[in-house]
C-alpha cells in the first residue's frame, strides 16, 4: 500500500453549489469545507441535509454548479478520471454485481484504474489483491460467490474493492446502515485500521451519531445543504448543536473508562419543550 | 475479471462440444445438396491438390475474379466440377454462417453488458431491424449502393439504437423500458420494410427481399464472405479487449465512472462494436433472430458472467448454432430450402420459454 503522499495537504472544497435540476433548490448551497489528511472525517445530519450529494460532488461523482473541489492543492476536474480514480476512491450506499462474481474478481476489479487498455496483471495488481483482502479480513472468503455472502461479509468484500484500488482517500456512504451491530464493529474496525496503521484519510457518511463518536477525528453536521457545524467530536456532539441539527434533545454521556461519547436522543425539540412548559 | 483458479472444464467442454457441432454441420453442408456425392467425394473436393498446390487458384477463390485481375494472378488449370461446386457454393456459405454466428452472438454478450440487461439482444433493442431497413431500401430503392451494404447497415442499425436509447431515457434506463423502446422501434422499421414491397418493380427483387427478411444463407458466397470477414476479425478483436471493461460496467454506472472508467465514451464505443457486428452480419444473411439473445444466455450459463470467458465462449458456440441450423434449413426439407433465420426462431423462441419458466429472476443481470 501506498503510504501517505507527504505533500497531502487533504480536500478542500470552495463555495460548492449544487442541485438536481436548474428549477429545483440547491441541495448544497455554498459549501466550504476542509477534509483533514490522514484522519476519519464523519458527515451527520437529518436525511435530504445532502450529505451523500456533498460525498459524491467531493469524489467529482456530480458536478457543481459553482464552486471548485482540491484534492492535494489540485482541482480535481484537472484529472482525467484514472488519475483521480488511483488517489480517491468512493464506496456507494447500494451496489450491484453479478451473482457469480467471486471476493476475488471483485478485488481485481479494483485494480481498474491501474491498467492500461491491453495491459496484464501485472505482480502488483496481485500483490495490491493480495494486501487488500488480507486489511478487510476476507482471505478465507476469496472463492466465494458474492451472493453467497451474508450482508457484512459482502461490505467487506466492496472495501476490499476499494483498497486494491489503493487511493489515498477513501469515501464511504453510509457503510455500515445495514448491518448488524457485530458486523458494524467488523467494518468500522477495518477502516479503523486502515487510518492508524496506513494513514489513509477517510471521509465517511454515518447516520449512527455514536458511531461517529467512536471513531471520527473530525465531524461536519449537516443541515438544510449547509454546513451546520464542524470540527471534533467533543464540539459537534453537544444539546445545542444536535438540537439545531436534528431537532432532537439529547443526553450526552461520557463513559470514562473507555473513554467514550455516547449521545442518547430522548425525544423531539418542539415536543420535549412543550412537555417541559 | 481474471480470478486465476477458476475451472477451466465447462469452457473446455463448451468449445471441444462447439468445434464438433461445426465441422459436422459444416462437412454435412458441403457434401448433400441438390448435386449429388459422396462423403469420400466431398473429403477429396475439399483436399483437392489443385487448389491446395496452386496458391494463385486459392486466392483467386478469396478474392473473387476482378481483385485477382488487377493483383495481375495468372490463370490457373480448370478445377473439376465437384470441386468448384463445393469450392464456390457450399464452403463460402458454411464460412459466412460461421461469420454471422460470431457476430450475432458477440453483438449480443455486448448488448446484454452494456444495457445491464438479460433481455438485450440485436433483435430486441431494434438494431437488426433498423439495419434491415436501410439495406432493403438500398436493394429495392439505390441497388446501385449494393457493395456498401455492411456499412449502410451499420447507418441503420447505429441510427435505431439511438431512437430506441432515445425513447427509453428518463433518467438513465431501465430494461424494460429499453426492451419495450426496442419493439416500438422494432415494430415500426418492420413496417416500413412492409411497406417497401409494394415499391418494388421486380418480382425477384421482391422474392430475394422477402428471403432476406427471415433471414437467409441461400445464395451466400465468397462476396459475402469478402464482405463480412473484415468486420467478424475488428469485431471480435475490439470485443475481447473490451472485456474488462464490460465486466466493469456490470457492477453499475457509478461505480465504473468511480474506478476511473469514462462510462459513456466506453457505453459508446462498445455500442458501435456491437452495431459493426450486428449490422455486417445482418447485410450478408438478413434477419436471422434469437442467436444474439440465446447464445448468451447459455454461454453464461456454462462458463459464468466474465466477459473474457464469455464472449470467447460465445464465439465457438454462436457459430455452432448458426451452421447447424442453417444445415437443418437447407437439407431437412429438400428439396425446399428454408431461411436459417425460421429455424433460428422456432429453437430460440422455445429455447427462451423453457428458460424463462426455469428462471424466474429472468430480466435482471
Amino acid at each position: 500500500m501506498n503510504p501517505p503522499s507527504l505533500s497531502s495537504t487533504g480536500l478542500v472544497g470552495e463555495h460548492l453549489c449544487v442541485r438536481y435540476h436548474p428549477r429545483q433548490p440547491f441541495v448544497l448551497d455554498d459549501v466550504s469545507l476542509h477534509i483533514p489528511p490522514g484522519k476519519i472525517t464523519a458527515f451527520i445530519g437529518p436525511n435530504g441535509s445532502g450529505k451523500s450529494t456533498l460525498l459524491k460532488t467531493l469524489a467529482r461523482q456530480l458536478p457543481p454548479e459553482k464552486g471548485r473541489v482540491l484534492l492535494d492543492g489540485q482541482n480535481i476536474t484537472a484529472l482525467t478520471p484514472r488519475k483521480l480514480a488511483q488517489r480517491l476512491g468512493i464506496l456507494f450506499q447500494e451496489n450491484i454485481a453479478p451473482a457469480d462474481l467471486t471476493v476475488e474478481g471483485l478485488a481485481y476489479h479494483g485494480r481498474y484504474p491501474h491498467r492500461r487498455l491491453f495491459e496484464a496483471l501485472t505482480p502488483e495488481d496481485r500483490n495490491a489483491v493480495e494486501e487488500a483482502l488480507r486489511l478487510a479480513g476476507i482471505t478465507p472468503l476469496r472463492q466465494r460467490k458474492l451472493s453467497h455472502l451474508s450482508s457484512g461479509q459482502k461490505q467487506l468484500a466492496w472495501i476490499a474493492m476499494l483498497l486494491a484500488q489503493e487511493p489515498h482517500y477513501l469515501f464511504l456512504d453510509e457503510p455500515t446502515t445495514f448491518l448488524d451491530l457485530s458486523h458494524q464493529f467488523d467494518v468500522m474496525d477495518c477502516l479503523c485500521r486502515l487510518n492508524r496503521q496506513l494513514g489513509k484519510t477517510l471521509v465517511l457518511v454515518v447516520h449512527d451519531l455514536n458511531l461517529a463518536a467512536r471513531y471520527a477525528d473530525h465531524i461536519l453536521a449537516l443541515r438544510d445543504g449547509r454546513i451546520a457545524a464542524a470540527g471534533s467530536p467533543a464540539d459537534v456532539l453537544t444539546l445545542d448543536t444536535l438540537r439545531r441539527v436534528f431537532d432532537v434533545e439529547t443526553r450526552i454521556v461520557c463513559d470514562e473508562e473507555h473513554h467514550l461519547r455516547f449521545c442518547m436522543p430522548v425525544g423531539k425539540t418542539s415536543s420535549t419543550s412543550e412537555a417541559a412548559s | 475479471m481474471a480470478t486465476p483458479k477458476t475451472p477451466m472444464r465447462p469452457m473446455f467442454w463448451l468449445i471441444a462440444g462447439s468445434l464438433c457441432i461445426v465441422f459436422a454441420a459444416a462437412f454435412a453442408q458441403v457434401a448433400a445438396g441438390s448435386y449429388e456425392m459422396t462423403y469420400g467425394q466431398a473429403l477429396a473436393s475439399l483436399t483437392d491438390p489443385k487448389v491446395w498446390s496452386q496458391p494463385a487458384a486459392l486466392l483467386r477463390l478469396l478474392f473473387g475474379e476482378r481483385l485477382a485481375e488487377v493483383c495481375g494472378l495468372r490463370e490457373t488449370e480448370p478445377l473439376a466440377t465437384m470441386t468448384l461446386i463445393v469450392w464456390n457454393v457450399r464452403l463460402p456459405r458454411v464460412l459466412v454462417g460461421l461469420m454471422v454466428g460470431i457476430n450475432l452472438a458477440c453483438a449480443g454478450s455486448i448488448f446484454q453488458a452494456i444495457t445491464r440487461n438479460e433481455l438485450a439482444s440485436p433483435y430486441l433493442l431494434g438494431v437488426s431491424s433498423g439495419a434491415g431497413l436501410a439495406i432493403l431500401l438500398v436493394l429495392v430503392v439505390y441497388p446501385v449502393l449494393g457493395p456498401h451494404l455492411p456499412l449502410i447497415a451499420m447507418l441503420g442499425g447505429g441510427a435505431a439504437f439511438l431512437l430506441v436509447y432515445f425513447i427509453a431515457w428518463h433518467h438513465g434506463t431501465s430494461p424494460v423500458r429499453l426492451v419495450l423502446a426496442g419493439v416500438i422501434v422494432a415494430a415500426i422499421a418492420g413496417s416500413l420494410q412492409t411497406a417497401i414491397f409494394f415499391l418494388a418493380k421486380d418480382i425477384n427483387i421482391m422474392q430475394n427481399a422477402l428471403a432476406w427478411t427471415t433471414g437467409s444463407l441461400t445464395g451466400a458466397g465468397w462476396e459475402q464472405v469478402r464482405m463480412i470477414a473484415p468486420w467478424t476479425v475488428i469485431c471480435a478483436v475490439l470485443s475481447l479487449s473490451g472485456a474488462r471493461h464490460l465486466d466493469v460496467l456490470l457492477l453499475g454506472d457509478p461505480t465504473a465512472r468511480a474506478l476511473g472508467m469514462p462510462v459513456e465514451r466506453a457505453r459508446f464505443l462498445l455500442a458501435v462494436t456491437a452495431i459493426m457486428a450486428s449490422a455486417s452480419s445482418v447485410a450478408v444473411a438478413g434477419l436471422v433472430g434469437f442467436v444474439g439473445l440465446i447464445v448468451p444466455h447459455v454461454v453464461r450459463n456454462l462458463v459464468g458472467s466474465a466477459h473474457h470467458r464469455l464472449l470467447l465462449g460465445c464465439m465457438f458456440a454462436g457459430p455452432a448454432l448458426l451452421v447447424s441450423a442453417d444445415a437443418g434449413a437447407r437439407l431437412a426439407f429438400r428439396p425446399v430450402q428454408v431461411p436459417v433465420g425460421i429455424v433460428t426462431g422456432v429453437l430460440g423462441g422455445v429455447f427462451f420459454l423453457y428458460l424463462m419458466r426455469r428462471r424466474r429472476e429472468i430480466g435482471k443481470l
